[in-house]
């Protein structure tokens, strides 16, 4: 294994944006010219997925792997199926970004890919969207980070959808700054819609790198 | 002098409701000997207060004003499904499922079954008398081997129909430690009753969930008379479907 | 007791589903009874999830028989409580919610349409209307509130509540799958700062006193003996829905007045009906628009007000006419003709109604 090869898990609460986050990870990377495999590894909801978006993503140089819906039955009656490929995602060569649903195992879901014990690149960042429900307080958010963790970094990305205000999202991000805080766990990036390009700086005064969401989800719903 | 007959009150459990005597049932039917046993059990364990009986449809569902007590029939079938939901909501309550062998082994045969499977805390008792009466006499789950009813017009052919369901036997296999489960006969009324307290106390104790099967007459279907009525309930019936108690908490299993 | 779960606004980013079950929190549930069936699940993964924080209860049942008839004895009890389920879990779902109309236990349902017939999808429809609406061997006593969003979901949870307990009738609130797994925001509120109180709940069965001593026992019965018996008994059940019907029924509409045609939709298609009728106005076609937020009772006076002296009707709905039969016979007599945009299991854009009634008008 090359020392910079990047693998990265994004876990975190249902719908807190795990899968935007991850597709948009891999996007950057292979802007970058970087090899890049990303893994859907929704088990427990396959409704926002990849699998509506293979091909946009090939054609931009991500390699997929996730259920294509012709080789599937049933979709969500029969969802919780683990792709063999998924399996061995860690062989892929360069980088792998692993998109993990939400469920009641939380990051335990990587025990499902061979060689994961002995993979040192890897970083499991959990998706923070402050605005949700079961994640809306520093307590709740270090009580879902110890259901579901162990994570290495916090990723902000608090928004309200079509709602989502500047403020809203940087008080999102003084929450996690402080579960940070608490728990000694980085915050990895912020996480912003690019309609909110204009409204931030280059570079953040508190130094958080700051990540311009594309939003390919929706086309992804099913 | 003679005594007037009608006089003497006759010897009915206290939470009977003496409103609704005589009872429905047909003359030589096992359910009111049911009832009695279940009656003196409440009675003497003082609480008819807190009983919530539920009843299936078929015969069971004569029992609707049986009692004293707040009493709800519900779809066949469907009555350990109901009294599960009035015990989880209400759980200080006692909660007793009445129902056939139909009901409880055929149609409604997943909700038993997973009512002991989650040990669920009620009381399910289920009266066997081998054909659906209520119906017209239908070949039920109990119905014996060679036994005539009117979709078995032949007898029962075990080849076609498979062997008599032995529900007792079925759930003490897989309740759950602290579940109660016997089957007693209304031809030995007071082993019976004395079924039906373990049955309630194990359900006021919390300990689990409790089932008893009561083998039962029904002479009206079987079209026998009281002496022929009797030597089929103390003869193949019971050859059938031995009594006893299959599971009591804190003591495993043991027939008669 | 714990804390509300809601106690001030909260503006928060959610999935349909999610939104149940807060809502249902909020309302004060004590209980829910349920089977896992897509795509409704996540109602019962976030009761499980916040049930303890709220000393609220929760029973994985064997099937939705169960869940139904586990409902209706919990009901029965003065505990408010629910079901959740989907296509052939709401098939499953009529045992139960016909005992509850013979009965008149407040059974509180959510349905989350799925296609049909048979498993069909997982994912969206609106097939469950019949089922919904006059399912069962009976005469289609209950309410139900057909939403078209989040918003909807949170505030028609909670009314529906208050709906069946208040006229002791079973009530559904009917979602889909869009809607159950879309992510929306949604203000959550606690039901008393909006002013509504929640209808107090009522025990059938174990109150206090000891039956047949400190006062009569009750007997509960869905078996009747004669024809007339029961024709009686129906006929209660009847005057009594007759009794509170104008009083429940809810529809929205917009630009009736001079429009020419009506497009008419339920649930999540009303979204596309109202956004098509939008642009249809702004390109100058003159187009109303009626949602039906009841399905039943059926808002029959205002559709027919709304219809009067019409060039046409259109019918929108992901089905073949499960609505359109509501229209139809709602509209009885009157002469507006009802065209049909019918996509069984599949969802409707603002485009393509524009395009089709553009097509009726040029």
């Amino acid at each position: 294994m090359t020392m910079d090869r990047i693998v990265e898990a994004y876990i975190g609460e249902y719908a807190s944006g795990k899968s935007e986050n991850a597709v948009n990870r891999a996007l950057t990377l292979a802007k970058q010219g970087r090899e890049v495999t990303l893994v859907d590894l929704d088990l427990v909801e396959p409704v926002y997925t990849l699998r509506p978006l293979i091909s946009l993503l090939e054609e931009k140089g991500v390699h997929v792997i996730a259920w294509k819906t012709k080789e599937t039955l049933g979709l969500g009656e029969a969802g919780s199926v683990l792709h063999p490929a998924m399996r061995w995602a860690l062989k892929a060569p360069g980088d792998v970004i692993l998109d993990i649903g939400y469920g009641a195992k939380g990051s335990a879901v990587l025990n499902l890919l061979e060689g994961i014990e002995d993979e040192e690149n890897l970083r499991v960042f959990l998706v923070v969207n402050t605005l949700r429900p079961m994640t809306d307080s520093v307590e709740k958010i270090i009580e879902y980070l110890y259901e579901t963790g162990p994570a290495h970094g916090l990723i902000a990305n608090t928004h309200l959808g079509e709602k989502t205000t500047v403020s809203l999202m940087e008080a999102g991000l003084d929450m996690v700054k402080k579960v940070s805080a608490e728990t000694g766990l980085p915050v990895v990036a912020m996480a912003v819609d690019e309609r909110f390009r204009s409204d931030f700086p280059e570079e953040r005064n508190d130094g958080i790198p700051l990540r311009f969401l594309h939003r390919y989800l929706p086309k992804g719903f099913w | 002098m003679a005594v007037e007959l009608t006089n003497v009150a006759p010897a009915m459990p206290a939470c009977w409701r003496k409103e609704t005597k005589t009872h429905k049932f047909c003359p030589g039917c096992g359910h009111g000997i049911v009832l009695k046993a279940l009656g003196e059990a409440i009675d003497e364990l003082g609480i008819q207060d807190r009983v919530i009986f539920t009843v299936d449809i078929g015969c069971c569902l004569l029992a609707i004003d049986f009692f004293n007590v707040d009493t709800v029939q519900t779809h066949h079938g469907r009555t350990n499904a109901v009294c599960t939901g009035i015990k989880r909501a209400t759980p200080d309550k006692i909660c007793i499922a009445y129902m056939g062998d139909g009901g409880g082994y055929a149609i409604g045969s997943q909700h038993l079954v997973n009512a002991a499977a989650r040990n669920e805390k009620i009381t399910s008792i289920l009266v066997n008398n081998t054909n659906y009466g209520m119906t017209g006499g239908q070949m039920a789950p109990t119905t014996l081997p060679g036994q005539k009813t009117e979709t078995s017009p032949y007898g029962r052919s075990v080849e076609q129909q498979g062997e008599p369901t032995h529900g007792p036997e079925m759930i003490a296999a897989m309740a759950g430690e602290g579940a109660y489960v016997a089957r007693g006969t209304v031809a030995k009324p007071k082993v019976l009753k004395k079924y039906f307290k373990k049955a309630l106390q194990a359900q006021m104790d919390g300990s689990g969930f409790a089932f008893v099967e009561a083998l039962s007459t029904c002479p009206t279907n079987w079209a026998t008379n009281a002496k022929k009525t009797w030597a089929f309930l103390e003869g193949p019936m019971a050859e059938e479907y031995p009594t006893g108690e299959f599971k009591v908490p804190g003591e495993g299993g043991k027939a008669e | 007791m714990a804390t509300k779960p809601i106690e001030k606004d909260t503006n928060v980013f959610v999935t349909g589903n999610e939104v149940v079950a807060w809502a249902a929190l909020a309302a004060d549930a004590q209980i829910m009874y349920g089977y896992p069936i897509t795509p409704q699940n996540e109602i019962m993964h976030y009761w499980t999830r916040l049930a303890p924080k709220y000393e609220r209860r929760f029973l994985q049942t064997e099937d939705e028989l169960s869940a139904g008839f586990t409902t209706c004895g919990g009901v029965m009890t003065g505990t408010r409580a629910f079901t959740a389920t989907a296509g052939p879990g709401t098939i499953l779902m009529q045992e139960p919610i016909t005992m509850a109309e013979m009965m008149r236990i407040p059974l509180v349902v959510v349905v989350q349409q799925r296609g049909g017939p048979s498993t069909a999808t997982v994912i969206y429809s609106q097939q469950e209307v019949n089922l919904c609406c006059y399912g069962g061997n009976g005469e289609g006593f209950r309410v139900v509130y057909s939403t078209a969003g989040h918003q909807d979901l949170y505030d028609y949870t909670i009314k529906a509540f208050n709906t069946a307990w208040k006229y002791q009738i079973p009530t559904i609130v009917l979602g889909d799958g869009y809607q159950a797994k879309m992510r929306e925001a949604v203000t959550m509120y606690d039901p008393a700062s909006r002013g509504i109180e929640m209808e107090p709940t009522k025990a059938f069965v174990g109150a206090e006193g000891c039956p047949g001593v400190d006062r009569e026992p009750r007997f509960y019965r869905n078996t009747y003996n004669t024809e007339e018996e029961l024709l009686d008994v129906v006929g209660d059940l009847k005057a009594h829905y007759d009794s509170f019907k104008d009083e429940v029924v809810e529809y929205e509409d917009s630009d009736i007045d001079d429009a020419e045609i009506i497009v008419v939709g339920h649930g999540v298609v009303s979204r596309a009906c109202k956004e098509a009728v939008k642009a249809l106005r702004q390109a100058g076609y003159k187009v109303g628009y009626f949602r039906p937020i009841t399905l039943r009772p059926f808002p029959q006076k205002q559709l027919a007000a709304a219809a009067e002296g019409k060039k046409a009707i259109l019918a929108v709905e992901s089905a073949l006419g499960q609505m359109k039969r509501l229209i139809t016979d709602g509209l009885y007599g009157m002469t507006v003709p009802i065209e049909e945009y019918f996509k069984p299991g599949k969802g409707v854009s603002s485009q393509e109604l524009v395009e089709k009634v553009k097509s009726m008008l040029d």
